[in-house]
């Protein structure tokens, strides 16, 4: 039986929750080793690391999966660049399993740019979509 | 409580269905989508029998009367809610004296609105549903009307936003054209009443869905199928999904309100788990039907048994997940 991204978090927040800080899975034609970093500096994002140059808000993935730019019956992506948007308004989608989490905007704002290709994995508080916010 | 504000056709009350009740002549009526309704229901922690509203044509406006969660299942909609945009196959939450405006149906025929705990009309022979036939069940037994205010069930559950794969995606059928759907199909008991150049005929003509087609049943339009002499039988027992053939030869499907007998030859009946797909076939789309063995009928039903499991372990684990933080 494949190991699923669901199963994968799953495990991690079983870990997490009953202070375990490792676990590996072996099974034939697959391997799983987990590791819980209890270590304050490094709880934060694993992923990409934005540029705080400017006052840029960052929508973020809120649970780990995969981003969706579009709904998959929906031929346009929820944002694009130079889009004026809500705070609150949906700008992505993470899939996990068969649920869309959606990722929303912080602020109102425009948006300066998607940051994450469409499909890619993502994890909880990857930043998504910059947006230059209206003062 | 919600209150309808403009309907389009009848719209109705549905939950799963009214079961016990069939020897005495009662149909079962029920979502003509069922996986719609227990996806929605799932996604709002309801009971998966919970009744909703089934909405087969837009537009369609209500307002919110307090505090709650819904979900918009089934059929692709334009669909908003106090001005924000709601995504297919998605929960969210409203205020008091919010109002949801759902435009237009760019994809299937019936869309399934439920709310945390359900639509609290009165169990009538053990189901919520409006048995249009009888005039009884659901909202006084009869389509919704502006005007209509119906007590929703208290949900405790405060939830936030989430989405679910809608279900044509995951159990999406191989070789099927956008304006065609393709249902499985079992014989059924007067099949070899056809000669065999008829049998063919019905297996590869892709049928047209007649505007006289709803919840009763499906009429079809295409080449005459014609049994090789009259087959005339006594009103017998029917299911819904029995295809029948009236001496026209255009096939009837029988649905969700259909009368729970009938004297006509049957040629084949739709298998249980793709009845859903019939109820998502659009007036004017085509149909085709393929001809499918017993076990892979029960394979099939497996297959969406499977999708609703994952569902039910996919939201409980997300929503472990956020309320751990």
């Amino acid at each position: 039986m494949p190991i699923e991204l669901t199963d994968i978090a799953r495990l991690a927040q079983i870990l997490e929750r009953s202070g375990v800080d490792t676990i590996e899975i072996e099974e034939p034609g697959q391997s799983l080793k987990l590791v819980v970093d209890t270590d304050p500096r490094m709880a934060a994002s694993p992923t990409l690391i934005v540029p705080d140059a400017d006052h840029s808000v960052i929508a973020k993935a809120d649970i780990a999966g995969h981003f969706l730019a579009a709904h998959p019956w929906r031929d346009q992506p929820f944002v694009v660049p130079g889009q004026r948007i809500e705070a609150g308004e949906i700008v992505g989608l993470v899939k996990i399993g068969l649920l869309y989490s959606p990722i929303v905007a912080p602020a109102a704002g425009t948006v300066d740019a998607v940051i994450v290709e469409p499909g890619a994995t993502v994890g909880y508080a990857t930043p998504i979509v910059r947006i230059r916010p209206i003062n | 409580m919600i209150e309808i504000l403009s309907v389009t056709g009848p719209a109705s009350v549905q939950d799963l269905g009214r079961f016990d009740q069939y020897r005495f002549g009662v149909g079962t009526s029920g979502a003509m989508d069922d996986v719609a309704l227990r996806a929605g229901n799932i996604l709002l922690g309801n009971d998966e029998n919970a009744a909703g509203i089934e909405i087969p044509m837009l537009p369609f406006k209500l307002r919110f009367g307090r505090d709650m969660a819904f979900a918009l299942t089934g059929a692709d909609v334009e669909a908003e809610i106090a001005g924000r945009v709601i995504p297919p196959w998605w929960r969210s939450h409203v205020g008091t004296g919010d109002i949801l405006t759902v435009k237009t149906m760019p994809r299937g025929a019936r869309l399934y609105l439920t709310v945390g705990g359900g639509i609290d009309v009165p169990m009538v022979l053990g189901s919520r549903s409006t048995q249009f036939r009888g005039e009884f069940g659901g909202w006084h037994g009869r389509p919704l009307q502006p005007g209509d205010v119906l007590p929703c069930a208290a949900s405790s559950a405060t939830i936030g936003e989430l989405g679910i794969e809608p279900a044509g995606t995951t159990l999406a059928r191989p070789n099927a054209a956008a304006d065609e759907t393709i249902v499985r199909v079992v014989i059924a008991g007067e099949y070899d009443g056809f000669d065999a150049a008829t049998q063919t005929l019905f297996w590869s003509s892709s049928w047209k869905i007649t505007p006289q087609s709803n919840r009763y049943g499906y009429r079809l339009q295409g080449p005459a199928v014609k049994p090789k002499a009259p087959i005339e039988k006594r009103s017998h027992g029917i299911v819904p999904g029995v295809i029948q053939i009236p001496p026209n030869g255009q096939p009837i499907i029988q649905m969700r309100d259909a009368q729970t007998s009938g004297g006509y030859p049957k040629i084949a009946t739709v298998i249980r788990a793709d009845l859903w797909r019939v109820g998502q076939a659009r007036l004017g789309g085509k149909l085709r039907f393929e001809q499918t063995a017993y076990t892979d009928a029960l394979a099939a039903e497996a297959e969406m048994s499977a999708y609703l499991e994952r569902l039910r372990t996919n939201v409980r684990l997300v929503e472990e997940t956020r309320t751990c933080r």
